[in-house]
């Protein structure tokens, strides 16, 4: 009785979180397919069609409604995002190394590290404004955007890989070492190739925060807009269900990311097998 | 306490200054596989962990470090290893100060209780990661590494990942690839601990054989009495950061040096008493339980505190016979007490005995049937322990 009553309430809860987790994105992917151009962003869906995919591609006759202005953004924030993932992981991964011993003021490193994702985005990004005002630095998406980019997703891939690290086994490294392999060259045979999966999680934790990135974004760049930046300006005019189009798209993107990251991970896993297969031929 | 070969050493052998013996060696040739000169080790929060820490290896030596967790053992061998920083001391190998040397410069290999394998190679390239690294040519590589797979049954499995394989297959990879690289020095620590019983006796088995078969030094960390016994050609019994005894496994039974040895090896039983005087080259201790006897091991006054130990092995059961009591007591030199029998069982071909002495200690003593046969001893009846003083050791209670 009691444990029937149990699953109840775990699938009444279950239902809930899929549907605040999925529900928006349902809504906005069926909105996507109004017809256009004189069709809203709202309910009832008057006729379903692919108008507003073509809009984005710019496939339609023109019309009063103007293109998202996102192609440059879209490039920008990509380029961003890749910047932001290799110099976050790269710190992320070394620092991570260098806390598998306790040093000096380590406790207070650790803090200094991770108040990056804890102070508010959008004071930070004010902060930064402030001071590149002072300093008389112009401010630009691969400049103070940056910036702010790798300091907000670095604790990211930072605990990412302490985690990693922390359930590695340091006898491997060791039985390398006693074999006669410098720690530089156990790095690069033993240590690293074991957390590579956690390498690759870091990676994708810095490129999709810093993909879609809002609040520090919007006072840190200057004049050249970022893929978010550029959606927002669209909201403050009129909302079209063009964006919904676009963010079916963006989503299906990511999904494609994730399909890469499984996939290097598998790869990952059957390296080694496969090079010594190859050896033995 | 002391150095080297129990026991047998005059008292002016003392341990000599490092560069003395260095200045000696050139003369004699006489070069030691690994030598630890007073090493210490103190963590960061002044806890030591190690102290003075004596030891010369000879080359083809089987060594166990032997003692309760936390003893300092695996210390020790962290710190030949080059793992962990020596607080103090020095420490040789070949006549090579090893101090500072990083891990990868000592000539030494680590097995370790997790075998801790390269999970993402196949065996063969585990075994043969250090040659690789080191740039060797693939053929010579490869023929050595075929030649040690071979040594230790591995061929079979030369081409699996690590992951789906036994501990004891897991294991004599590791072996392998310690081996392969050819250290002067082989450490092990608790190699067997991870494996059960019947195979941890199969590659005991193995790894004396594989020792004798190379030659290479071998220092083994264990806690198991039975396999340092088994293995090693001497036994470092260590307590609380400190070396208790260096002898040959047989002595360490026979001869133990201290009351912390006397009680961890073997199943000794312990009365202590004050020195009376030496008679016969045999030292007579005062104890409640009468006047003992033994051979003295380690320096004694007269008057002062000591231990008897008295191996289980020795002690001889007989039934109380008013008539015959001087008779035994004289055969065995006066080394009789007065005990009640606990427990007789006899289990397949033993006979198991428990007996009570007068102080309420209980001694588990154990032989053939035909020496106790069944009923011989009821329980509750009266009997008299006798034990020749030959096989008695008296040592001091500190």
């Amino acid at each position: 009785m009691q444990a029937s009553g149990t699953k109840l309430a775990l699938g009444i809860y279950t239902t809930l979180f899929l549907v605040f987790l999925y529900g928006p994105m349902v809504v906005l992917a069926i909105l996507s397919f109004q017809t256009g151009p004189e069709g809203g962003p709202q309910f009832p869906i008057i006729e379903w069609s692919t108008y507003w995919y073509k809009h984005l591609f710019g496939l339609t006759p023109p019309t009063r409604i103007a293109p998202l202005p996102i192609e440059e953004a879209l490039v920008r924030s990509l380029l961003l995002a890749v910047m932001t993932m290799i110099v976050s992981t790269v710190l992320g991964v070394t620092s991570a190394q260098a806390f598998r011993k306790k040093f000096t003021g380590s406790g207070f490193a650790f803090y200094l590290i991770v108040l990056g994702m804890m102070v508010p985005g959008v004071l930070v990004g004010l902060g930064m404004a402030l001071v590149a005002n002072a300093l008389g630095v112009d401010r630009h998406w691969w400049g103070t955007t940056f910036v702010l980019h790798v300091v907000y997703t670095y604790p990211f891939a930072f605990l990412v890989m302490l985690a990693i690290l922390n359930r590695f086994d340091q006898n491997v490294e060791e039985a390398s070492w006693s074999l006669g392999v410098s720690p530089v060259k156990t790095f690069r045979k033993v240590t690293f190739p074991l957390i590579f999966p956690g390498v690759l999680s870091a990676m994708l934790f810095a490129f999709t925060l810093s993909y879609d990135e809002f609040s520090r974004t919007l006072f840190a760049s200057g004049r050249d807009l970022t893929l978010p930046l550029a959606i927002y300006g669209t909201f403050s005019v009129e909302v079209h269900p063009n964006v919904f189009a676009f963010g079916v798209l963006t989503t299906l993107f990511s999904f494609a990311l994730l399909g890469t990251y499984a996939a290097l991970m598998m790869l990952s896993i059957r390296r080694a097998r496969r090079v010594a297969i190859q050896e033995e031929a | 306490m002391s150095d080297g070969r129990a026991g047998s050493q005059p008292c002016f052998a003392r341990p000599t200054p490092v560069f003395a013996r260095v200045h000696f060696r050139e003369v004699s040739a006489m070069i030691y596989d690994l030598e630890l000169y007073k090493i210490g080790k103190v963590y960061d929060n002044g806890t030591p962990a190690v102290i003075d820490f004596n030891l010369s290896v000879n080359k083809g030596e089987f060594i166990a470090f032997l003692g309760p967790s936390g003893c300092g053992k695996t210390t020790t061998l962290r710190m030949i290893a080059g793992f962990e920083s020596i607080s103090s001391g020095n420490m040789m190998v070949k006549g090579v100060r090893i101090n500072d040397m990083r891990p990868a410069d000592r000539p030494t290999s680590m097995i370790f209780q997790n075998y801790a394998l390269f999970p993402h190679m196949t065996v063969r390239r585990n075994v043969g990661y250090g040659l690789e690294v080191k740039g060797m040519a693939k053929v010579e590589r490869d023929a050595k590494v075929d030649r040690m797979l071979s040594t230790l049954g591995l061929d079979d499995i030369a081409e699996k990942k690590t992951d789906r394989l036994s501990g004891g297959q897991r294991q004599r990879i590791a072996l392998a690839r310690g081996l392969v690289v050819e250290p002067d020095i082989l450490l092990l620590d608790e190699p067997l601990g991870a494996l059960d019983a019947n195979l941890r006796k199969a590659i005991q088995n193995e790894l004396k054989l594989l020792q004798r078969t190379l030659g290479i030094t071998f220092v083994f960390v264990t806690h198991a009495q039975s396999e340092a016994l088994a293995l090693s050609d001497r036994i470092v019994v260590m307590n609380q950061g400190r070396v208790e005894q260096i002898s040959p496994p047989h002595q360490l039974y026979t001869r133990p040096n201290t009351p912390f040895v006397a009680r961890f090896i073997g199943r000794n039983t312990i009365f202590q008493g004050a020195v009376r005087g030496v008679e016969d080259g045999r030292i007579i201790v005062d104890t409640p339980f009468g006047t003992l006897a033994g051979g003295a091991n380690g320096d004694m006054s007269l008057g002062a505190a000591v231990n008897v130990v008295i191996p289980a092995e020795a002690m001889e059961v007989h039934t109380l016979n008013r008539t015959m009591r001087d008779t035994i007591s004289r055969q065995s030199g006066g080394n009789v007490i007065d005990a009640k029998v606990n427990r007789f069982d006899v289990v397949g071909h033993i006979s198991h005995l428990s007996v009570e002495l007068p102080d309420g200690r209980a001694i588990a003593l154990e032989a053939h049937i035909d020496k106790y046969p069944p009923g011989v001893f009821p329980a509750g009846s009266d009997v008299l322990l006798a034990w020749q003083p030959g096989q008695a050791t008296v040592i001091p209670a500190t």
